[in-house]
């Protein structure tokens, strides 16, 4: 049946950067305990900073196992198989084993643990560390409406989370995993056309994220399209409809598809290495 | 599209372009670069027992008047006759010559004629400003149109004079409506609405012989090409006139995940399509202005543009005889007494 969240023991294997972030919004959601989060990883390294916010922590993936029956996979992709043959000694049918390991698919996953392990592979984004973030997940043969219910009802604390096909979870890097990253480079440069003009750096780079948090909000808000979103901030003849056609000169919107593009294929080349 | 049946007829006709007439100072001379070629065959329209239609021209050689002539249109090269039998005047000549038609015109035109101009750049306070010589109140009213109105899908917009009523425009209103769709609008949108609609017709074309180029190139027959692309245009435009929905989610309804038309679109963004129909209106709005500018100078001597203007009458047309050419009665207050028909 589906576990309580109360009564869930959640682990991961792994304590990297997004480990850390989908850990940081479960705890912030309340949804988990952080007595009940316990991470493995190699080194002390990142490990502190997992004490520091109460949740247990060991050097010993095979506890991590044995400790949580939701099970997060967070290594590094060149690690996770050597991983994986360590602990599926102790892996057993009320395991749900969630992999956030790029570019490893859930056919991989389902060689390298028992059969009819209940398997997910979840793609994050960095801002489920602050609760925002956009996450997709794809299940595996032996995971069923349970298991998918669990994650999403446990991450819809940390953000956006949909089920999708896997073939989806490329596509996701290229738009939302890789995306962060285009937003914070258009914020940059808005936050620079502004000093140009005579703002602080500082004022304008907090006004710039507002205004790229107050757009997202409206859009989700209002579930508009973003092209009638758009046309009612033209007003005819103003400032607005001036500098959509600076954009527009710039092809911003081909350049932002070839970015998507890229990223998404590159998502693809690194699963096949 | 419903007409009342005591309206006016005025028609609007196409000069024809090779002879580059300017000198057609006429209830329905068209205006430059063939627009006005109008109403024709689309529109019967009931009499009121009096002549229908009075064009001007004074070249009854040119294609476009046979054309007409067998419309049951009435010609005459009188400018006095045509503003006496007409309550709607239509002046379709080119800018630089709307003066000059305003004081042939002037002495005759009367507190009840509405005078309408379709002359790209000219102000209604030109008009009006050359008119109160003659009538202390002229009804002005300006239009821009464009050529579809041939096919009854005409774009128009119209601005009311100082002494135009409410009625006057409604009347105008209710004209070009029946060759297309036909709004009221502030004067100064009008040059925004000649780089939009006005010029765009030209757009559509361009992409028309593109977009069969692209089919020809795939292996469709040239005609084939051409009428499905006329057809995807007509079809997607009459979609986003009939829906509430915003064109861009027009756009994302065509396109399926991974397939073809985001493919197709990827290119477009690519070079800049939209910046590029975005560059076109605003180069032909402003272009207009210039125009309108340079117009508004007046510095150029009567003489001088009569001069030229039948220099070019006779370069561009050699089969128009001296004589004929000299038939223009543009300039003089004096008609031909002859009325062709």
């Amino acid at each position: 049946g589906v576990m309580e969240a109360v009564e869930l023991r959640v682990g991961f294997g792994g304590a990297g950067r997004m480990a850390g972030g989908l850990a940081r919004g479960l705890l912030r959601a309340g949804k988990v305990p952080a007595s009940s989060i316990l991470a493995s990883a190699p080194s002390d390294k990142n490990l502190d900073a997992w004490r520091e916010s109460g949740c247990r922590t060991t050097h010993c993936n095979l506890e991590v196992l044995q400790e949580s029956t939701l099970v997060f996979l967070a290594t590094k992709p060149h690690v996770l198989p050597g991983v994986l043959q360590e602990i599926r000694p102790a892996v057993g049918p009320h395991h749900v084993v969630v992999s956030l390991v790029a570019g490893v698919t859930l056919q991989t996953l389902q060689r390298l643990l028992p059969a009819g392990t209940k398997v997910l592979r979840l793609m994050p984004n960095l801002p489920c560390v602050v609760q925002a973030g956009a996450m997709v997940f794809a299940r595996g043969s032996g995971a069923g409406d349970g298991e998918a219910a669990l994650l999403k009802s446990l991450l819809s604390s940390c953000g956006l989370c949909e089920e999708v096909p896997e073939s989806y979870i490329n596509i996701h890097t290229g738009l939302s995993g890789s995306g962060v990253a285009y937003v914070y480079l258009f914020a940059e440069a808005l936050a620079e056309g502004a000093v140009k003009m005579g703002m602080p750096g500082g004022l304008a780079s907090r006004i710039a994220a507002q205004t790229l948090l107050g757009a997202a909000k409206m859009m989700l808000e209002t579930g508009e399209h973003p092209a009638k979103l758009r046309g009612d901030v033209c007003t005819p003849g103003g400032t607005t409809i001036h500098a959509l056609h600076q954009l527009e000169k710039g092809a911003l919107r081909a350049t932002v598809m070839n970015a998507v593009e890229a990223a998404t294929n590159r998502a693809c080349d690194m699963a096949e290495d | 599209m419903s007409r009342s049946p005591h309206s006016p007829l005025l028609r609007t006709f196409e000069r024809s372009h090779t002879t580059g007439h300017l000198s057609e100072a006429c209830v329905g001379a068209p205006a430059t670069g063939g627009t006005n070629r109008a109403s024709g065959p689309g529109t019967p329209a009931p009499s009121r027992g009096r002549p229908q239609h009075l064009l001007r021209s004074p070249a009854p050689e040119l294609p476009t008047v046979s054309g007409l002539r067998k419309m049951g249109v009435n010609f005459t090269v009188s400018n006095k006759d045509t503003v006496k039998s007409s309550d709607v005047l239509f002046l379709a000549v080119k800018p630089p010559i709307i003066p000059f038609i305003l004081e042939e015109v002037g002495p005759d035109i009367e507190a009840r004629h509405i005078v309408v101009s379709c002359a790209a750049g000219v102000t209604i306070s030109s008009i009006e400003k050359k008119l109160s010589a003659f009538c202390p109140t002229p009804k002005v009213i300006r239009c821009m149109t464009n050529t579809p109105v041939i096919v009854r899908e005409g774009a128009t917009v119209y601005a009311t004079g100082t002494h135009a009523d409410v009625e006057d425009g409604k009347l105008l209103e209710q004209l070009m409506a029946s060759v297309g769709f036909c709004t009221e609008v502030e004067e100064d949108l009008i040059d925004a609405v000649t780089g939009l609609s006005g010029s765009g017709p030209a757009y559509a074309f361009t992409a028309l012989d593109a977009l069969a180029d692209g089919g020809v190139k795939m292996g469709l027959p040239r005609r084939l090409a051409v009428r499905l692309g006329a057809q995807a245009l007509l079809g997607a435009a009459k979609m986003l006139l009939e829906s509430e929905q915003h064109p861009g989610q027009l756009k994302d309804n065509v396109c399926s995940p991974g397939g073809a038309t985001i493919h197709a679109l990827h290119f477009l963004e690519s070079g800049g399509f939209r910046s590029l129909l975005i560059n076109a209106v605003e180069a032909s709005c402003i272009r207009t202005r210039e125009l309108q500018h340079l117009a508004d100078q007046e510095k150029i001597s009567p003489a001088a543009i009569k001069k030229t203007l039948l220099d070019k009458v006779k370069l561009e047309s050699p089969s128009l005889s001296v004589a004929s050419a000299s038939k223009v009665s543009l300039f003089t207050n004096k008609s031909p007494s002859s009325k062709k028909n």
